[in-house]
């Protein structure tokens, strides 16, 4: 079994086109003209305060939500994604920040979950034998894939969702704050595993409150501010540029934390010569 | 063997892992299971031998080949209802209306066969559609309205008795015919001695043959395959056990029809809940529901089937519990049965906080409830002393149940 799929798009084609996606939940306009596209073998951070709308525009990729307004290209063909299951199928995969693992069934079991081999007589054989392919190509560490997620560390479970997501053979992958309860180790683990999926010709979204990681594995960041674009960076901007987007202002509590310190920094340098 | 030096099977190159090869390793994983709170088959195995001691040690007839047959032919009818329960268990719902479904439809068979002279089989017939159509009813209450199954079979209860006394009429019992073939088969008909030693055979042939179609095939895609002594010794333990179980009884009567039946059907359910996609679902939605959903899998489905097939269970088993007492009266499901029911899918091993059990569980469960009611009945206890002890017994499997799912917790094993 090969890694690169058939039909993935060459890379830098481009994957995923929104053009002026617009939701509202009654008077509340949570998303407001949002035009984004993510390219084969791209990582696209999505970053933004709380309530910048990251969310809802994932759940609107994922068919949880219809949009109120605008178009949604995938592949090059105009797409509705009216239901989880028609994203799935089209080719978006989502990994939940709760991850949506059973603790109770095995690695396997969770990864073909609801995409069972022969449903009148599981092929538990070549389950596992795909089992251990798709995890041997994202080099994850998974003891044995025969116990339950129940005994997996955090950052083995984010690994399997990951590995399920990939199962279907999409070609869009969101992952919603994928290290948001990990540690350091298990963190580089995620980041890794994120460039290989990226390296196999997948566009993907990634949606994290964590500067460093965004910079880390990120091609392009879309930054979201109170529904609507606040600018595309690249990882080398600084974080001034980026905070002040995500906040919408030059002059806000994390530049002023940021002063304060380095004048504190200076004055007690100052003190000591 | 077709194992390469120089690449490593599939599920063998963590070195973190510790694989039980040996007999005295698998030995030691057996025993590391049962400290972290997998106790499997082991309660029923001590209470079995615990129960054998104490009351053949009261009354020696309680060992007798003609008292354990009478005691598989009650384990039927209550088993077969265990099954169904089993079923909503693994989902973490419960269904305390089996009773009283079980009552009603011994009541239906009753009024439609006896009273007004349908052919029988219209009147079992009848019995299941109803208990499917309480079960849908169950479903939609459930997945329409949000009602816990515990209400909702609570009501049940309730309404079904109500409906059983409905239709019994004035009269309140009918005696069903001795010589027919229904009767006969809940008291009477048992399965030939040959026969029952063929049959005996079958569990042994079947784990050998499929264990070594499961080896070859997990050799050839390069994983690691259970070693052949110990399928081997595991099918010769269970095939003696089986035979020696079939020459004990044939020394009474022997194994009772109605006694296979429910078998058969255990051993359908075990395939479908642990070899179908729908089994690997229901226990899906019964370890993390929203998980199961995001998946794709259709969750009111799955509810709803294990509702029809847990009252359409217990309405079969009413069939048979008419048949055993050749009766369908008011007392008919009423009283233990329930409890029973859920008891001996509980000490069977099907955790009630859902997620885990087999369709065994009630098959082993049932015959130590039935064991304990029959002991209790041999030495002549008052109803009021087996209410209590069986009460007491519930408690226990449902503390063994609570105590052990905590350790899985704690030695994450979910």
């Amino acid at each position: 079994m090969t890694a690169t799929l058939e039909n993935a798009p060459a890379k830098g084609e481009t994957v995923l086109r929104l053009r002026g996606v617009s939701k509202n939940f009654g008077a509340v306009s949570a998303l407001t003209d949002i035009e984004l596209e993510v390219k084969a073998g791209e990582v696209v951070a999505l970053v933004g305060d709380n309530g910048a709308g990251k969310s809802t525009l994932v759940k609107v990729l994922a068919g949880v939500h219809q949009p109120s307004a605008g178009t949604i290209e995938f592949c090059g063909r105009q797409v509705t994604l009216d239901s989880p299951a028609k994203a799935l199928d089209l080719g978006i995969a989502t990994v939940f920040q709760d991850l949506a693992l059973c603790e109770n069934l095995d690695v396997v079991a969770n990864l073909f979950l609801g995409h069972e081999l022969s449903p009148w007589a599981l092929d538990e054989v070549a389950m596992e034998v795909r089992a251990w392919t798709l995890l041997r190509e994202l080099a994850a560490r998974i003891p044995s894939v025969r116990e339950p997620i129940a005994s997996l560390s955090g950052g083995q479970r984010q690994t399997v969702a990951i590995a399920r997501s990939l199962l279907l053979d999409p070609r869009l992958i969101m992952l919603d704050e994928p290290t948001a309860a990990l540690g350091v180790a298990q963190t580089a683990e995620v980041l890794n595993l994120i460039e290989r999926v990226r390296d196999r010709g997948l566009g993907v979204i990634i949606i994290s409150h964590n500067m460093e990681d965004v910079r880390a594995v990120a091609d392009r960041i879309v930054v979201l501010r109170l529904g609507k674009n606040n600018g595309v960076f690249t990882p080398d901007s600084s974080n001034q540029e980026l905070v002040s987007a995500i906040t919408g202002a030059t002059d806000n509590s994390v530049s002023r934390r940021a002063e304060r310190k380095s004048g504190h920094a200076q004055e007690s340098h100052g003190g000591a010569a | 063997m077709s194992q390469n030096p120089s690449q490593p099977m599939l599920d063998r190159s963590d070195e973190r892992v510790r694989h039980d090869d040996s007999l005295a390793a698998m030995a030691k994983g057996f025993i590391d299971r049962v400290r972290s709170g997998d106790l499997g088959m082991l309660p029923v195995a001590v209470g079995l031998v615990v129960i054998s001691i104490v009351f053949s040690a009261l009354n020696p007839v309680f060992l007798a080949p003609n008292n354990l047959v009478n005691l598989l032919f009650d384990c039927a009818t209550v088993g077969v209802i265990s099954l169904g329960i089993v079923c909503v268990l693994v989902l973490g719902e419960i269904d305390l209306s089996v009773g009283s479904m079980s009552g009603l439809s011994s009541a239906m068979v009753g009024v439609l066969w006896v009273n007004m002279g349908l052919p029988v089989a219209v009147g079992i017939l009848a019995a299941l559609v109803a208990g499917a159509a309480v079960g849908l009813l169950y479903a939609a209450l459930y997945n329409r309205l949000g009602m816990p199954s515990f209400v909702a079979t609570l009501a049940g209860l309730l309404a079904l008795l109500g409906l059983q006394l409905y239709i019994l009429g004035p009269t309140g019992s009918i005696n069903l015919p001795y010589a027919s073939v229904l009767v006969r088969f809940g008291q009477i008909l048992i399965m030939p001695d040959w026969l029952s030693y063929v049959l005996a055979l079958l569990p042994g042939l079947a784990m050998v043959g499929r264990g070594l179609r499961t080896r070859s095939q997990r050799l050839a895609a390069n994983l690691s395959a259970q070693p052949m002594r110990a399928l081997i010794l595991k099918a010769v333990v269970l095939t003696a056990v089986l035979e020696a179980a079939m020459f004990y009884l044939n020394l009474g009567r022997g194994l009772p029809w109605m006694f296979a039946l429910f078998v058969a059907l255990a051993v359908l359910l075990n395939y479908a809940l642990t070899r179908t996609q729908w089994g690997r679902s229901m226990f899906a939605v019964g370890g993390n529901k929203e998980a199961a959903r995001r998946s794709g899998i259709n969750v009111r489905r799955i509810y709803t089937s294990a509702f029809v097939l847990c009252s359409t269970l217990a309405a079969l088993g009413g069939v048979l519990s008419a048949a055993r007492l050749a009766s369908s009266s008011q007392q008919a499901g009423t009283g233990d049965v329930n409890l029973n029911a859920i008891a001996a899918a509980v000490i069977g091993g099907t955790s009630l906080f859902g997620g885990r059990g087999s369709a065994y569980s009630a098959l082993l469960g049932i015959i130590v409830i039935q064991a304990i009611s029959n002991g209790l009945t041999l030495l002549n206890l008052s109803s009021s002393l087996r209410y209590m002890i069986t009460g007491g017994v519930l408690a226990i499997a449902v503390i063994v149940d609570s105590l052990a799912r905590r350790s899985r917790v704690s030695h994450g094993r979910a």
